[in-house]
């Protein structure tokens, strides 16, 4: 056992760190963003520009091929530079959730395709799975796809799509057979101006508003067969099994950031801040309140890490993943309440970025696998139940 | 990076294992109910190598890290909280310094017997009136001709009742503050020392504590342990070992807890189905799980920090002890719930857990006094 980061890693982190300080953070920080709900462009081109889009691909494809944890140091980085949660959202389901099945499952002619765009950021992915009536149940969708010809024909619609609005490519999943439940849906890859498919109006959202969220509409879509991701049938259990682990690791990882910055700028206020005479770091609650913050952001960083590693090591780890996000989550939640709680009254108005950060990081226990359905597999993996 | 157990690690587990669940796991709720001290504990501890590992061999130790060290004290404090407690305080809390800060001689003497567990030593550092607050302390030692002579008393000393040797913490400049403060070994038996009756305790009654009293205590000056005045300095750094052990005290009571609820809820049957199947219970066990897994992760680090000798270790311990020690609490609690009515009565494993768990936000540094040391070290971050 030993925790060691390699030294290309801890540099590569830094410059990823020193790019987004200089080049994102000034308009991540802009809060007129977050209140009109406008993704950053801007900054996505620069992300795309320095390589972060497609990080993880193979070369040939654009990409970096960097590790899991090489991926999730750099989105540690992002979240620390102050990067908008909202950007680090997108980015996640672009990169991870759309791009890492066309990478995995793909054909030839799919990756060649659609990797080097999503690479380069010239297009934006988004992954089709949560629909009205089917969020958690996931297998319980009701989007249909139909052989007819050389095509398949989607009717349906689907919920919550992270990047909705502005993605080019998603990653949808559609029930090709009923009767085999989880395994009768595949997965096809649906470009934005296919006949038939459609993007909903932006949803208005509580948080990570600069991430914007839409339904997407299937009207007898038609798309060509060779769109088909994976095998037939199967290809949802295997997008699911695919990028459960990623989304489990760098999917999270801003957080272990944004949980850092909180800390910072929590020490740094309560040490000009002056409350009956004195900095409020000199009282103990809130000098205590600062050690739960570090205890916190430590175990997370050592937890995310390690699913990170298991990951790049092949090894399964649907339970420490589970363990991972579900930790995360409440990390979140608690420590972003905690950092808002010493800002006082600015922590609660707009001037401050801990307002946003508040209501950004009220999503972490929501998206990507609620906290309930993390219980369930964690309480699934050491327990006799159905 | 490398997150997972080497091979002679999953196989000193399993071993250790075994020996702690037929040797020691069977006695655990008889000390506790008639507060008895496991003397055969102890020596079974050092015949295996677990008192001695780490140090050198020619103590009496053998090879080993702090994260095969921590590995394998998990195992033990699953199986008797109170025996890893009183092997901890003496193989550790004693036998440390003596290692550390010890002439070849005191070395001699008294580390191959507290190794292997003919001999129990203890570290008496708290008094009545200083517990978190060190400096406040009240014990003397001062010089007359060749002897030190200790004036003072002690208490919540683990061991106290029933070891050999103690290393005593004594001022000999009181003016000096943290500069005036000494290490002393004292030997049980010693003319002027005496030591209280055990105290009635909440948990872990099968390690027994008490007062010590000094009344000009004799001792030779070859006791003095470490440098004259530099006392405190030696203690803080062996805090960070302390700090370690008792974090992996409470991760041990806390995977205790986890397992019996997991065979509990898939025993026991409410309104025709298993507690399994009930989203309350198992979603308080998934919780349990996430915070055991994730403190063991942060131990684990803590540990690897010391072998490495890295400055921020002492922090590292200070994290994973205040996390685990909290969480540990909340999941005896929980696992009390889950068993209902049984988890309240005597003889149900949990119903010790529960009063046993306590002391990890207790001893080696309350969790208040944690929250101090984490704090001093981020402002100095940011």
């Amino acid at each position: 056992m030993e925790f060691n980061i390699s030294k290309e890693d801890l540099e590569f982190k830094e410059s990823v760190y020193r790019f987004a300080l200089k080049e994102l953070a000034p308009l991540s920080q802009k809060l007129e963003y977050d209140d009109r709900e406008e993704f950053i462009i801007e900054n996505w081109r620069k992300m795309g520009e320095f390589g972060l889009l497609g990080l993880p691909y193979p070369e040939e494809y654009g990409g970096a091929g960097a590790s899991v944890l090489t991926t999730t140091l750099a989105a540690e980085a992002l979240g620390y530079a102050g990067v908008d949660a909202g950007l680090l959202l997108s980015w996640g389901a672009h990169m991870i959730l759309c791009g890492v099945p066309i990478w995995q499952l793909g054909t030839e002619a799919q990756k060649k395709k659609y990797l080097p765009k999503l690479a380069s950021g010239e297009w934006i992915g988004g992954l089709g799975l949560t629909e009205p009536n089917a969020g958690s149940d996931a297998a319980g969708i009701q989007t249909t796809a139909v052989k007819k010809g050389d095509r398949y024909i989607l009717n349906g619609s689907k919920m919550f799509i992270t990047n909705g609005p502005i993605g080019n490519v998603f990653v949808v999943a559609a029930v090709t057979d009923k009767s085999k439940k989880a395994f009768g849906i595949s997965a096809f890859i649906v470009e934005k101006g296919m006949k038939g498919f459609s993007a909903g109006k932006k949803l208005s959202k509580l948080g990570v508003r600069t991430s914007p969220t839409s339904e997407l509409i299937f009207e007898d879509c038609e798309v060509p067969e060779e769109n088909l991701l994976g095998e037939p049938d199967l290809g949802f259990v295997n997008v699911i099994k695919l990028t459960l682990e990623w989304e489990r690791s760098c999917l999270v990882a801003p957080a272990i950031g944004g949980l850092e910055l909180g800390l910072k700028g929590a020490v740094e206020y309560a040490k000009q801040r002056k409350q009956f005479g004195k900095p409020i770091i000199k009282f103990q609650a809130i000098r205590h309140k600062i050690a739960d913050l570090k205890m916190n952001l430590e175990a997370v960083r050592q937890i995310v890490y390690k699913v990170a590693w298991l990951k790049d090591k092949d090894i399964p780890a649907m339970m420490e993943a589970s363990v991972a996000k579900l930790f995360v989550s409440e990390i979140m939640e608690k420590m972003s309440s905690e950092v808002l709680q010493v800002f006082g009254g600015y922590g609660f108005i707009k001037d401050y970025l801990v307002e946003r950060g508040y209501r950004d990081s009220r999503l972490s226990s929501i998206g990507g696998g609620t906290s309930e359905i993390q219980r369930g597999i964690i309480a699934r993996s050491i327990l006799n139940f159905k | 990076m490398d997150f997972e157990l080497t091979e002679d690690q999953k196989r000193l587990k399993e071993s250790f294992a075994q020996l702690c669940a037929k040797e020691i796991a069977p006695k655990a709720d008889h000390i506790d109910r008639e507060a008895i001290f496991p003397k055969d504990n102890i020596e079974l501890l050092g015949k295996s190598g677990y008192l001695g590992m780490g140090f050198p061999e020619e103590y009496g130790g053998s090879p080993g890290d702090h994260i095969t060290k921590a590995i394998l004290g998990e195992e033990l404090a699953k199986a008797c909280a109170a025996t890893y407690l009183s092997a901890g305080a003496s193989a550790g809390l004693f036998a440390v310094p003596v290692w550390k800060f010890g002439t070849t001689s005191q070395k001699q003497k008294y580390l191959p017997p507290v190794l292997t567990g003919k001999k129990i030593g203890a570290l008496a550092i708290t008094e009545p009136h200083a517990g978190s607050d060190v400096l406040s302390i009240k014990t003397t030692a001062s010089k007359k001709g060749g002897y030190w002579v200790l004036n003072g008393s002690k208490t919540f000393i683990t061991n106290g009742p029933v070891a050999d040797y103690y290393v005593v913490v004594a001022y000999t400049d009181k003016e000096k503050k943290r500069d005036g403060i000494s290490l002393f070994l004292v030997d049980n038996g010693t003319k002027g020392f005496s030591r209280g009756k055990p105290l009635d305790k909440l948990g872990v009654r099968g390690s027994p504590t008490s007062e010590l009293f000094f009344d000009d205590c004799e001792i030779p000056e070859e006791n003095l342990l470490g440098e004259l005045n530099n006392g405190f300095y030696s203690l803080v750094q062996t805090l960070t070992h302390g700090r370690i052990g008792m974090a992996v005290y409470s991760l041990g009571i806390a995977q205790a807890c986890l397992e019996e609820c997991i065979n509990y809820a898939q025993e026991r049957t409410a309104f025709g189905k298993k507690l399994a199947y009930f989203q309350d219970i198992h979603f308080k066990i998934a919780d349990m799980k996430m915070y055991v897994d994730v403190a063991r992760e942060l131990i684990y680090k803590a540990a690897w920090m010391l072998e490495q000798d890295d400055p921020q270790a002492i922090l590292f311990a200070s994290l994973a002890k205040l996390f685990i020690s909290e969480h540990a609490t909340k999941i005896a609690s929980d696992a009390v719930q889950i068993f209902g009515g049984y988890g309240y009565m005597k003889g149900y494993k949990v119903e010790r857990l529960y009063r046993d768990v306590k002391l990890g936000e207790i001893g080696e540094g309350t969790s208040e006094i944690q929250r101090a040391i984490i704090t001093r070290f981020v402002e100095e971050q940011y």
